[in-house]
């Protein structure tokens, strides 16, 4: 029997900087010293600590919530989304780099003050406790698309927030001008709320990635402009208004993007919505072409892209190659990691793998054995985040949660 | 002009060409019902062109845009009593507002024969089993696209069995994020992550195979 050796604590500063080089060296397709795990969560599993309302509309009790998680549950990267797609306000403030950024995470008070259609919030549209949901809208006409690639930005501010924004429908009016002044200085407290959270992770050993936020122009007009049932049937009616609409959002998006460049941002975060929807054709025609020239321009000035495929991505895995090699990390939500590797090994790091239905539904050691086997293709030369898949259920048992780190723990080891 | 080529039109999606052929076999005296089976046998169609891989989510929703626009013309015409293969009780459940899959569903189970009463969205577990009671359907579809969904589903199924309901109806719950292991964890008997698996367990649940066309 060999003697226990005392081990000292590692100091969070000490984990943090390890782990940010254990992820960094996965995107750059290098092997780490053990495989990173990520978490990502759209609040469900943080309402464990406060309700839902209170992780968007209560700064502080959703910074306390996420550093309990994080205590409790000691992982390489957590990033929860305490907020709204905002994206559609981003871009309306694209021209200035210093507003942009801080409306793209759309918060509780900001929906108070805007009174926008874009989401239900908790303790608002929702019940107390439930969370926050995006629904996006319809607020443009289909026969109003050629008045979009002129001036997108403009069309945005004058068009589409009047009719998305209850406190915006009169540009100018006292009531819209309130809201504005309102607006900015919400946006300061937003701004800080999501420094400080970065922060507060940091104290308790789990980094953040510096992150920006760009978007794909065919899912910004189908959230935000037409709804997603609403785009899709354009592209068959209007296929060339489609077109135009999306070339001409592809400026205003990188510009976005850019913004916090200045700031030490180093990914773009970019999660996508229509992917799975689109055949092969549609999605290289409508979706692919534009959003590629996003993530080529960003890469070029040294912005890698974190991409969430949503649902199934498996008809277009090919296209990825379209990309230069180590172009950023291509998160997937359903799609077998394995498969994505099969494709993309040595070309792109591949981010996901643990399904939220595993993780609610199983036994500590069946999930033991799903990571093991996981692990064993997925571990090989690196290149390689295990991430869940889009949430984490609040009724997830603890013991599941340990098991999944203490897995990549055992099995992770390089 | 033909069903065969209403059929044909349709299911290649050319939304303008199959409503004119609509419109002129109603000129030409064809039997409306006769229209409304021609739809759905093109439905099922477009449903093998979807689990062969040939055709993706945009183009269930298109055919659904289109079904809905030439039902609208034709179903006003149909005088005799269709007897639906079913009835399914469909709904999104407590907590989540999301309708999208739960509208494509509700256009190929109709497309099938089915008899679809939709209860909307955010639907509580007391409202599923009062409206059980109110049109005692066949079937019982819960649809959802969060994670919040699962406790949601799960509680209803609960519901179902404390009124006494469970035998009484089929579960299936449907949604992108749902599997076996949710299937599992709610109580439910069949789940599907598509619309057109979706209305497939439907059949097979009732014994009706493939035999609706």
């Amino acid at each position: 029997m060999s003697a226990m050796k005392e081990v000292k604590p590692k100091s969070p500063e000490e984990l943090v900087r390890e782990r940010r080089e254990r992820i960094e060296k996965a995107i750059e397709l290098k092997e780490p010293d053990k495989v990173p795990l990520a978490l990502f969560s759209s609040g469900d599993v943080l309402r464990k600590y406060v309700t839902g309302h209170e992780l968007y509309f209560n700064y502080e009790k959703a910074r306390e919530a996420a550093v309990k998680f994080v205590t409790n549950y000691q992982v390489d990267m957590f990033s929860p989304i305490l907020g709204a797609e905002g994206f559609i306000f981003a871009l309306a403030f694209a021209e200035y780099p210093d507003i942009a950024p801080a409306v793209r995470v759309w918060t509780g008070p900001m929906h108070d003050i805007l009174k926008d259609k874009f989401a239900k919030w908790p303790g608002r549209e929702l019940p107390e406790d439930s969370i926050l949901q995006f629904i996006g809208g319809q607020f443009m006409d289909a026969k109003e698309y050629a008045n979009l690639p002129e001036d997108p930005i403009t069309f945005i501010n004058e068009v589409i927030l009047p009719r998305s924004c209850i406190n915006l429908e009169k540009i100018g009016s006292p009531k819209a001008n309130a809201a504005l002044v309102k607006l900015g200085a919400e946006a300061a407290r937003a701004r800080n709320f999501l420094v400080n959270l970065a922060m507060d992770l940091a104290r308790v050993g789990v980094p953040s990635l510096p992150l920006t936020y760009a978007y794909a122009p065919l899912d910004c007009i189908g959230d935000f402009l037409r709804t997603p049932t609403g785009i899709l049937i354009d592209i068959r009616r209007h296929p060339d208004d489609v077109k135009r609409a999306c070339e001409a959002l592809v400026e205003p998006i990188i510009k976005v993007a850019f913004a916090l460049k200045s700031a030490g941002a180093k990914y773009a975060s970019i999660p996508l919505h229509l992917n799975e929807y689109l055949s092969p054709k549609l999605y290289n025609e409508f979706y692919w072409s534009t959003l590629k020239k996003i993530i080529v321009a960003l890469y070029e000035q040294g912005i890698k892209s974190l991409v969430f495929f949503e649902g199934w991505h498996d008809a277009h895995l090919e296209t990825i190659l379209d990309l230069p090699k180590g172009w950023g990390i291509a998160r997937f939500e359903k799609t077998d990691v394995r498969k994505a590797k099969r494709v993309l090994a040595g070309h792109t790091c591949i981010m996901g793998g643990v399904p939220s239905s595993l993780l609610l539904g199983a036994t500590p050691s069946k999930i033991s054995e799903y990571i093991k086997t996981l692990l064993k293709e997925m571990k090989l030369e690196g290149g390689f985040i295990l991430a869940n898949d889009v949430d984490i259920p609040k009724n997830v048992p603890p013991e599941n949660l340990k098991a999944l780190i203490e897995a990549v723990e055992k099995e992770g080891r390089y | 002009m033909s069903l065969d080529e209403l059929i044909e039109t349709f299911v290649n999606l050319e939304e303008e060409r199959v409503l004119k052929i609509v419109k002129r076999l109603i000129e030409e005296g064809k039997d409306p019902s006769e229209i409304f089976e021609a739809c759905r046998r093109a439905a099922e169609f477009i449903g093998e062109k979807f689990e062969n891989g040939e055709y993706f989510l945009s183009e269930l929703v298109y055919a659904g845009e289109i079904f809905n626009n030439i039902m609208k013309v034709v179903l006003p015409l149909i005088r005799r009593e269709i007897k639906p293969a079913g009835t399914i009780l469909l709904g999104t459940v407590q907590g989540d507002i999301h309708d999208i899959g739960k509208n494509i569903f509700k256009v190929f189970a109709e497309a099938a024969g089915f008899k679809v009463i939709d209860i909307g969205v955010d639907v509580p577990p007391e409202k599923f089993v009062e409206a059980v009671k109110a049109y005692n359907p066949d079937i019982v579809g819960m649809s959802g696209l969060l994670t919040i969904a699962y406790d949601a589903m799960k509680r209803t199924v609960e519901s179902l069995k404390e009124a006494g309901l469970r035998d009484k109806v089929k579960v299936i719950i449907g949604g992108g994020r749902v599997n076996e292991d949710i299937k599992r964890y709610t109580g439910a008997d069949e789940w599907a992550d598509n619309a057109v698996i979706g209305v497939k367990k439907c059949k097979q649940m009732l014994g009706l195979g493939d035999k609706i066309t």
